[in-house]
């Protein structure tokens, strides 16, 4: 009897164990408040429509209820630009033509009246101008009129150039009104002008050096504006920006609306919140990811009276222009949605373009919907820690956004999964796909994690100086630097750059991973040092002082030049920077393969804890499969290559072929394809070569390491000693001594 | 009359002690008595919340700690009995530090209750400035641990005082902190921060030590010596244990000083087991750290369980 109670005791106390340990769970993702901003229990369904006018582009809105009014304008090469402005019945979906504006004519902002009517400030000019784009004749003109919103009828017009004397040419930004009937417009260069009822200038405010972001009256009747990430209110009779609101905060990017049930309507970066100036609150209604909107395509957001949210999403297209699409949101019962599986995606940052994919795939797919769990979002480093812990806890994100973490580390430990048994059952062939590329995130056959996109991080130099070879040693490298004794090495070649670039940038030169020997005590990790202390410090180098880099590339004054490489035209605009061919040798390193693999939005792979492997495989599938990949193409390789041999191949053959005009007499001549830039320097791009893409693929060939994994702890540990050094205080030979001895610490405990 | 009373009232007594008597061999027999079982309630509900702060960060880490040092990662869990045991041995850096530790606790150990000890004999005897000199070697504990670690660093850097002392005598300059000499200074400043609170200890058990004894052994003409081997040392022994086991285990927390002196990898000399396990559990190596804390663990039972039987040996004949 005395037994069992012991037993039942010891039971009792493990019970409580279990019970504290529970708190330990896997949390649900968005579901709770302040994650996806939708409170429990409720959710925003968004609706899709088309959008009842057709249009390049949206200049300036204004609401009144469930009343948009909007200026759209239309691009014509033969008649140049036109713009109408429409009012929008937002229930009804129906566009009316309200009122069309003169040549050259633009709305810079509008503001609806108590008495219904319509106030708009617009700006024209009939300036002419010559080939070198200056001006000849003509003149800028101000005007502001106030339209019937019934019909469109003008019911004044009055000319306010006159207002702005010094001024050859201004540029409203913004037009808001206040409860009294003035109208306040903010410039571009931190000025707002204050107009009375009859138009007459009542005040100019200058905000000095504070940037007006946004500007909007509240419900209340006041004008505020969003200045250097605070709610200002303007202080009309103080002709000032007055204080911050208490207990207020927005972001520096926060678009203010006048709002319905509250003050504001706030549209941010990624969600939409309501402010209440009295109370002193700010409740987040929505994050635009939860609702499958793409926040960098919100052009304009309000609420209805019946409670829904509008907004009006401009998506670019990849031949040119713009979709417009009318997006209402309905708040709903979590339990009237269909329930989906959730993927969580966790990463650091979130890459615009990985954004619209987790869109399209949580739009389309009925079983998974992905949720995204953003860590560097608010505190990058608290975030990197929080994600760092997650990876080997229940709380790990099924799909594991690799770019910021050390895959290897993870991958030793079984947190990822193999990739290659997922393409195999989903008939994606490896030989279809750039071998070096995969190989960048294998470890022992097994394949961790997957680029869609990447570009080649590495050194140029003139072909005629370090030949044709996409590598060399450290060795060669200061070789040539003392043979050719350049004013500058490199552009920018402070000490610590230089470091980075000779041994941080490929510190396995230095360690054998294998034996676990390290060699920072031997002659060539010496000599990187000495020659990095011939460079001055970070914090003593101008480099506004020096030429721009094309000017010392012409000059021969800089042999190397550190850089990236995303297309091929990218390559064709650094021969012509060079003057001459080029040879991107890459970073120095003992195999000569110093060029270096960087992912462009980011490396993914999944979880081995995941409870929907399949489902996250299913939407890392489509980032490799063909659609994506020859979308790519379009870009011109603007973000970097595709990972697919055939839609790189479609990308080098649109690089080659060239495009025509035809001249007066019918000749075909061939004209540029694009130009590109860099910083002065502008070139442009004709069809490139065969040699061009061959080099080009070459270069990509050469490539088998990702950049910048050189762990913290042993870039730490060689700042750290080598300042004596640089100092002057110790030898070069002492300082590789100690890193010898610490590194060597490091290494051992990692085998 | 009262007499009587008394006598009255006392039989009484009596009888109710035998009645008590009866009524506890009549508990034993049936062992049911519900005040008694109550009260065991109540003590139960009272350990309850030791016992189960105990099993929660006691007992269940050590569980945990147990379980990931036989498994081969905390994701795939498969079980691999001592492989990482056998793999954490043969590492360099464990060696390393294992080695680092031990030379440590052999040197600073001895010489922090030594020392102490000393000191506390000195400030028993009738010398001036008894108080000043107290506080003297307490002060150290009431420095906050970075203050002291930037004395350190400002005394023992390349640049440092150290140096500029031996750049007087013309001596070349020493680099204290990446050399061999880095574990010395670590052990200058382990017994700087740990003999005041050492001597206080022994002063404590010092002046608990009965003074008739000593005052016979001097009737007896014992020497000061016997005094303090035959008496004193015998009567300290549970307080030279007790010494002995803290500045064991402070010995190991010599960790904290030098991480902030030279980060997660410092100078091979000053690289310590705690090194070790701190830097494999920010890698999530958990199934190495747990190896190697298990390791440590066994280790230090062992010595402990030596320090016991030395004090049960010496201090045997010794009441208290």
């Amino acid at each position: 009897m005395k037994r069992n109670r012991k037993i039942i005791l010891a039971a009792v106390l493990f019970g409580i164990l279990l019970t504290a340990l529970a708190g330990c769970k896997k949390s649900s993702g968005g579901n709770q408040e302040g994650e996806g901003g939708v409170k429990e229990g409720s959710v925003y369904v968004p609706e899709y429509a088309q959008l009842d006018l057709t249009c390049d582009y949206m200049d300036s809105s204004a609401v009144s209820g469930d009343t948009l009014y909007i200026s759209a304008s239309i691009w014509n090469e033969d008649t140049g630009n036109s713009s109408v402005v429409y009012r929008y019945d937002l229930i009804g979906n129906k566009a009316q033509k309200l009122y069309e504006l003169g040549e050259n004519e633009n709305v810079y902002g509008m503001v609806t009246n108590e008495d219904g009517s319509l106030t708009m400030v617009c700006g024209s000019d009939d300036y002419v101008y010559d080939e070198n784009w200056e001006v000849i004749s003509g003149g800028f003109k101000m005007t502001v009129y106030k339209i019937s919103s019934e019909d469109g009828t003008v019911i004044e017009e009055k000319e306010i150039t006159e207002l702005f004397p010094d001024s050859e040419y201004i540029y409203i930004q913004r037009v808001c009104g206040d409860a009294q009937g003035n109208l306040y417009l903010s410039d571009g260069n931190s000025t707002i002008y204050v107009l009375d009822k009859n138009n007459q200038l009542l005040c100019e405010i200058n905000t000095g050096d504070q940037w007006i972001n946004s500007m909007a009256s509240s419900k209340e009747g006041d004008v505020y504006a969003c200045v250097d990430g605070k709610l200002k209110k303007i202080d009309l009779a103080g002709k000032k920006i007055g204080e911050a609101a208490q207990n207020i905060e927005v972001g520096w990017g926060d678009t203010l609306y006048t709002g319905l049930n509250s003050s504001f309507f706030v549209n941010s970066n990624n969600q939409v919140y309501v402010l209440d100036l009295a109370a002193g609150t700010k409740e987040t209604l929505f994050n635009w990811l939860d609702v499958d909107v793409n926040a960098d395509d919100v052009q304009y957001v309000g609420e209805l009276s019946d409670g829904r949210i509008w907004a009006i999403t401009r998506a670019y297209k990849e031949e040119g222009g713009a979709d417009y699409e009318l997006i209402y949101l309905t708040k709903k019962d979590r339990s009237e949605v269909t329930v989906k599986d959730e993927i969580i995606f966790g990463t650091m940052w979130m890459d615009s373009d990985i954004r619209k994919r987790i869109i399209d795939f949580n739009k389309s797919n009925d079983q998974y919907r992905i949720v995204v769990r953003e860590y560097g979002a608010d505190d990058y480093e608290t975030g990197l820690i929080q994600f760092g812990a997650d990876l080997t806890t229940a709380n790990c994100p099924d799909v594991i956004n690799l770019s910021q973490v050390d895959f290897a580390q993870y991958a030793s430990k079984g947190v990822l999964e193999d990739l290659y048994p997922y393409m195999e059952k989903s008939g994606i062939k490896k030989e279809e796909y750039l071998e070096n590329i995969l190989k960048a995130y294998e470890v022992d056959g097994s394949l961790y994690g997957i680029m869609p996109v990447f570009y080649i991080n590495s050194i140029a130099a003139k072909t005629s100086l370090v030949g044709e070879d996409n590598g060399w040693t450290l060795t060669e490298m200061l070789d040539l630097v003392d043979e050719v004794d350049p004013p500058y090495v490199m552009m920018y070649d402070s000490r610590n750059t230089m470091l980075w670039y000779c041994v941080y940038q490929d510190i396995d030169e230095f360690i054998d991973w294998e034996s676990g020997e390290c060699f920072f005590n031997g002659e060539e990790f010496a000599r990187a040092l000495e020659f990095a202390a011939r460079f001055p410090d970070d914090e003593d180098v101008d480099y506004s002082e020096r030429e721009s880099v094309e000017t010392l590339l012409h000059e021969n004054k800089v042999l190397l030049m550190q850089t990236t490489l995303s297309s091929v035209q990218e390559y064709q605009m650094m021969k012509g920077m060079f003057g001459e061919e080029i040879t991107y040798v890459g970073f120095p390193n003992k195999e000569e393969k110093g060029n270096l693999i960087v992912p462009a939005s980011g490396s993914f792979g999944i979880s081995s804890k995941s409870q929907y492997k399949d489902g996250a495989w299913e939407f890392m599938k489509t980032l490799i499969e063909e659609e994506y990949q020859d979308s790519l193409v379009q870009q011109h390789g603007s973000w970097g290559f595709p990972i697919r041999i055939e839609s790189l191949e479609k990308q080098f053959e649109q690089d080659m072929t060239p495009e025509y005009d035809e001249d007066e007499e019918g000749n075909q001549i061939e004209r540029p394809k694009t130009t590109w830039g860099y910083n002065d320097f502008t070139i442009e791009i004709m069809a490139a070569t065969q040699e061009e893409v061959d080099a080009v693929k070459a270069l990509i060939a050469s490539a088998d390491k990702i950049s910048g994994n050189t762990d913290q702890q042993i870039i730490n540990i060689i700042t750290e000693e080598t300042e004596p050094f640089f100092k002057g205080q110790k030898s070069a030979a002492d300082v590789a001594n100690i890193i010898q001895n610490r590194v060597q610490i490091y290494v051992n405990e990692n085998r | 009359m009262h007499i009587l009373k008394s006598r009255g009232k006392k039989r009484t007594l009596q009888q109710e002690k035998v009645g008590t008597k009866k009524s506890v061999q009549k508990i034993k027999k049936t062992g049911s008595n519900p005040r008694t079982r109550r009260g065991k309630w109540i003590s139960a509900g009272y350990l309850f919340p030791s016992a189960a702060g105990v099993l929660l960060f006691f007992v269940l880490p050590f569980m945990i700690v147990i379980y990931y040092s036989v498994v081969d990662n905390p994701i795939s869990h498969q079980f691999v009995f001592l492989d990482n045991f056998v793999m954490v041995f043969q590492n360099a850096a464990f060696q390393q530090a294992a080695k680092n530790t031990l030379t440590f606790s052999a040197a600073a150990v001895p010489l922090a209750v030594v020392l102490s000890l000393l000191l506390a004999m000195m400030l028993e005897s009738k010398i001036p400035f008894k108080s000043q000199f107290r506080t003297f070697f307490l002060s150290p504990m009431m420095v906050p641990i970075a203050s002291v670690v930037l004395i350190w660093q400002v005394l023992f850097h390349y640049n440092g005082m150290m140096n500029e002392i031996l750049a007087f005598f013309h001596a070349d300059k020493v680099d204290w902190l990446n050399s061999s000499y880095a574990q010395v200074v670590i052990i200058i400043l382990f017994l700087w921060k740990n003999l005041g609170y050492n001597m206080i200890l022994f002063m404590s058990a010092l002046s608990s030590i009965p003074k008739d004894i000593i005052e016979v052994a001097v009737l007896e003409s014992a020497s000061s010596f016997q005094i303090f081997w035959r008496i004193k040392l015998r009567y300290m022994s549970s307080t030279i244990l007790f010494v002995t086991i803290m500045s064991l285990i402070n010995s190991f927390k010599v960790f904290r000083e030098i991480y902030l002196l030279k980060g997660e990898y410092p100078y091979d000399t000053m690289y310590m087991l705690q090194h070790f396990m701190n830097n494999t559990f920010s890698r999530l190596d958990y199934q190495k750290m747990s190896a190697a804390a298990i390791m440590m663990a066994i280790v230090m039972v062992v010595i402990i369980g030596i320090l016991f039987l030395t004090e049960n040996h010496f201090g045997k004949d010794v009441e208290g």
